[in-house]
């Protein structure tokens, strides 16, 4: 077993070692001194607080990231991301693909000792599309039948295409095939939750005194924004998968990139989720070991306002698109690691050969003369330039990305005015269309129907730009009705390829995450959707 | 009696202004709690605004906001779904206090101490150093001088740690960075009086009669050179108990500083309001118990008022 001793040791070195000077704060100095970390504690650096642990009341990547410790759904992951079984040894499809049967791990149990059955599944389920529980990510499970329905409050829960066959077979129905939905449960709204102390105790179910969860850890402590502390849940071993090793997992909330690289460089925590990227090439000179960058399942893209002069124009589109070099973007920019993409689904999305915008492919040069041709054909040139404003996220990162796109657009005579704000207000200026031109993210699934849907015409407020294109949304509804995975995958193909000829967007670049870890701790592998359950790590 | 009914008449008028006025103001700011990256339909986000009553006329929120306030509910915080406010700021509120208290003990101490050295000695080579020297602590603010200090202390040195909380250790480089302003402040008060206060005949008479050194400061001259700065530490308070907002933000230190700007970039509502509330209520109570001291002290401001 690792022991975790250096924090002590450096702190113990100035206290024999020191001349006078710093006698007032010896006392303080031996009270750290005297609290050690715990030899099996894993302390990791979050980047925030989460704001629920309720796995159906959750929105944030942080937040799945801790869920994922304390609850098993039925799917779960590998080291590598992959999707494995979870809380269901196997399932099976009907030829239609619209009937799914799970079956469940004989002895499974909650962290109460009390036994977890299919019918924790079905009121997991209900719970979560009961609008009353007002799951903002209720949506994630809009596949089974009746579901959006259910939410609406249309129909009563009891009408969700969910029911227990018997103690251990879960039969689960949707709405039209879902091919992706082993995958779709590996998120916590696909928790099940424990209905037996939600029904003695309400809301409270989630704090530590009550808690009750049925993943290798469980809650023990939680103090908003300094941490979250989990125990191992002494029975899921019953499970047959393995318990984790850790016998105590801090989650510690990290304000920003800066303070979690110091307190990471002083030992304070075994991993963090950021650091600044400026400090890339020192960290790869000084830390290699403990660097770990992962490309991540995820696309950054700008996004036209399709609904309104000049972007109502193909041809402005197209010109502002080919202009942008995303070699340069994310190389001599950036030089953050990012991967430039050219396709609007992610090069990571597996079986699926993502489909690159025309153009990409040709010399920078042969991009900016088509650019300017196809300004000077919509009207705009040297005497009558295209001005437009540019929207993104504030940021040093985002600020010299946009920057540097403003200065492709400028090489093709285009004056650029750039306006950033929060996250929030941002995001909320882009859904009601209040933006000509804006930097945005998408992040997440291994599905191309998960990136592609953003620009289908009844998508609603996430179709930012209000794209609207008959002939890709038949071909998006043509692959809805397809049940087997490949052919379902080989018809977005053809609707990605209709879609970004009309340049809803212009793709930029997949982000590559980059970490600090321990290099003591094994079972902590790259994948491309960065989950790190902490059942699977160990100490060397 | 009646003077302190008017002041607290005139310190409750100004607390229900701020609510008011904040209230407000959060609801102006563009951008909604439920806003993100990630797509909302549109029945669940009615789902959320009926859970927190915001799809209620703007009037009957705040009619409502003031009946809960009325009872010391400050509500449920429309982001940390686990918790309220009240027991938010319960938690947060002993941390902050706590570094603001350090920071108040270290501030007064040093500061007296450094006055005393170079009021006591005008005008010499020490006084000079002194002074430039804690003029640092004006032209460094703490949003300088703390990651500074968080490189050479933590990441270098490795003798204290860089950020949370977990023991007295995690307070001692945020209550340092936060006192270092009023180190300064309390130290050129200190100076100026006492240099004043060492001109008097008394201190003269003592001087003449072979008192020693040591004793003179402390019995003669401390005493009286104190004034100035008894007054000032209503002030210092509560502006330590409030600029703990970015010494919190640095360190990760969970105190309501830390919340208040998380609260006002997630659009929590409630979570400002209730940090709001807390802050005002700790200002208006200091300036109130400052005015009332002072008219202790000093009798003629009494007169005046």
């Amino acid at each position: 077993m690792h022991q975790q001793t250096s924090f002590p040791e450096r702190l113990s070195v100035p206290l024999r070692t020191r001349p006078r000077a710093g006698f007032r704060w010896a006392p303080l100095l031996l009270l750290c001194a005297c609290l050690p970390l715990a030899a099996q504690t894993l302390r990791l650096g979050n980047p925030g607080e989460p704001e629920t642990l309720d796995p159906h009341r959750y929105n944030l990547r942080l937040e799945e990231t801790i869920l994922t410790d304390l609850f098993l759904g039925l799917t779960t992951f590998d080291a590598d991301g992959r999707t494995v079984p979870g809380a269901a040894t196997d399932w099976s499809v009907s030829d239609d693909g619209l009937t799914w049967t799970f079956n469940l791990r004989p002895g499974l149990r909650w962290s109460d000792g009390a036994p977890l059955t299919a019918d924790d599944f079905v009121y997991a389920f209900r719970r979560l599309l009961n609008p009353a529980t007002a799951a903002s990510l209720a949506y994630f499970m809009y596949p089974l039948r009746n579901a959006e329905a259910v939410n609406a409050a249309r129909l009563p829960p009891e009408a969700l295409g969910a029911k227990a066959l018997d103690r251990h077979t879960l039969q689960l129905e949707l709405e039209r095939p879902y091919p992706y939905l082993p995958e779709r449960l590996l998120y916590p709204t696909g928790y099940p939750v424990p209905a037996h102390v939600i029904e003695r105790v309400g809301d409270d179910w989630i704090k530590p005194a009550n808690w009750v969860s049925n993943g290798p850890y469980q809650l023990v402590d939680w103090q908003p924004q300094a941490s979250v502390t989990l125990k191992p849940n002494p029975h899921f071993g019953a499970s047959g998968l393995e318990p984790g090793a850790m016998t105590e997992v801090i989650y510690q909330p990290i304000a920003n990139e800066q303070n979690g690289y110091n307190r990471y460089r002083n030992s304070e925590l075994h991993a963090i989720s950021s650091f600044p990227g400026g400090e890339l090439p020192r960290v790869r000179r000084d830390m290699a070991e403990h660097l770990r960058l992962s490309p991540l399942l995820s696309i950054m893209y700008l996004v036209f306002n399709t609904r309104t002069p000049p972007f109502d124009d193909p041809r402005i589109r197209e010109a502002l698109a080919l202009a942008v070099d995303r070699e340069i973007l994310t190389g001599p920019v950036q030089r953050a690691g990012h991967s430039p993409s050219a396709s609007f689904v992610p090069a990571l999305v597996s079986d699926y050969e993502p489909v690159s915008m025309p153009g990409a492919e040709l010399p920078a040069t042969a991009r900016k003369l088509r650019a300017r041709e196809l300004l000077a054909a919509a009207g705009y040139g040297a005497d009558h330039p295209l001005r437009i404003t540019l929207r993104y996220v504030s940021g040093a990162e985002t600020k010299r990305t946009n920057l540097a796109i403003a200065a492709f657009w400028q090489a093709i005579g285009v004056v650029t005015e750039l306006h950033h704000a929060d996250l929030k207000v941002h995001f909320s200026d882009l859904r009601q269309g209040n933006f000509q031109v804006a930097m945005a993210g998408w992040f997440g699934e291994n599905n191309p129907e998960h990136y592609l849907g953003l620009w289908a015409s009844d998508t609603g407020d996430v179709n930012y730009g209000g794209y609207r294109a008959p002939a890709f949304d038949a071909q998006l509804a043509l692959a809805a009705a397809e049940a087997d995975i490949v052919r379902r995958n080989a018809l977005l193909r053809e609707a990605e390829a209709i879609g970004i000829s009309g340049f809803p967007v212009v793709p930029l670049y997949s982000v590559t995450v980059r970490r600090l870890v321990d290099p003591a701790l094994t079972g902590w592998h790259e994948n491309p959707r960065d989950v790190h359950p902490v059942r699977l790590l160990r100490w060397r | 009696m009646r003077q302190f009914a008017i002041r607290a008449a005139l310190t409750f008028a100004t607390f229900w202004m701020i609510v008011t006025l904040v209230f407000v103001l959060v609801r102006v700011a563009p951008g909604g709690p439920f806003d993100g990256e990630r797509r909302l339909p549109a029945e669940v986000e009615a789902n959320l605004r009926a859970a927190y009553h915001l799809d209620a006329p703007l009037p009957a929120q705040y009619l409502r906001y003031l009946g809960m306030l009325a009872r010391g509910d400050l509500g449920p915080s429309f982001r940390q779904k686990d918790f309220n406010v009240n027991e938010l700021v319960a938690r947060g509120l002993p941390v902050s206090l706590t570094v603001g208290g350090l920071a108040l003990l270290l501030a007064v101490c040093a500061g007296v101490s450094i006055g005393l050295g170079a009021g006591s000695r005008p005008g010499t080579r020490a006084d000079r150093l002194l002074m430039s020297v804690t003029n640092l602590g004006i032209a460094l603010p703490s949003i300088v001088l703390a990651p500074l200090a968080i490189l050479l202390f933590s990441v270098k040195l490795g003798w204290l740690p860089a950020g949370g909380t977990g023991g007295p250790g995690h307070y001692v480089l945020p209550a340092i960075a936060l006192a270092l302003p009023f180190i300064t402040a309390i130290a050129r008060l200190t100076r100026g009086s006492v240099a004043e206060v060492m001109q008097l005949p008394h201190i003269r008479t003592a001087q003449a009669k072979g008192l020693p050194r040591r004793r003179i400061l402390r019995r003669h001259v401390l005493p009286m050179a104190l004034l100035p700065v008894v007054s000032f530490l209503g002030p210092a308070a509560a502006a330590l108990l409030t600029g703990s907002v970015v010494v919190e933000q640095i360190f990760d230190l969970p105190g309501i500083g830390r919340y208040f700007v998380q609260a006002a970039l997630n659009r929590d509502y409630t979570l400002v309001m209730g940090v709001v509330v807390v802050y005002a209520g700790f200002i208006l109570t200091f300036n109130l118990l400052v005015d009332l001291a002072y008219t202790r002290l000093d009798p003629r401001i009494r007169l005046q008022s």
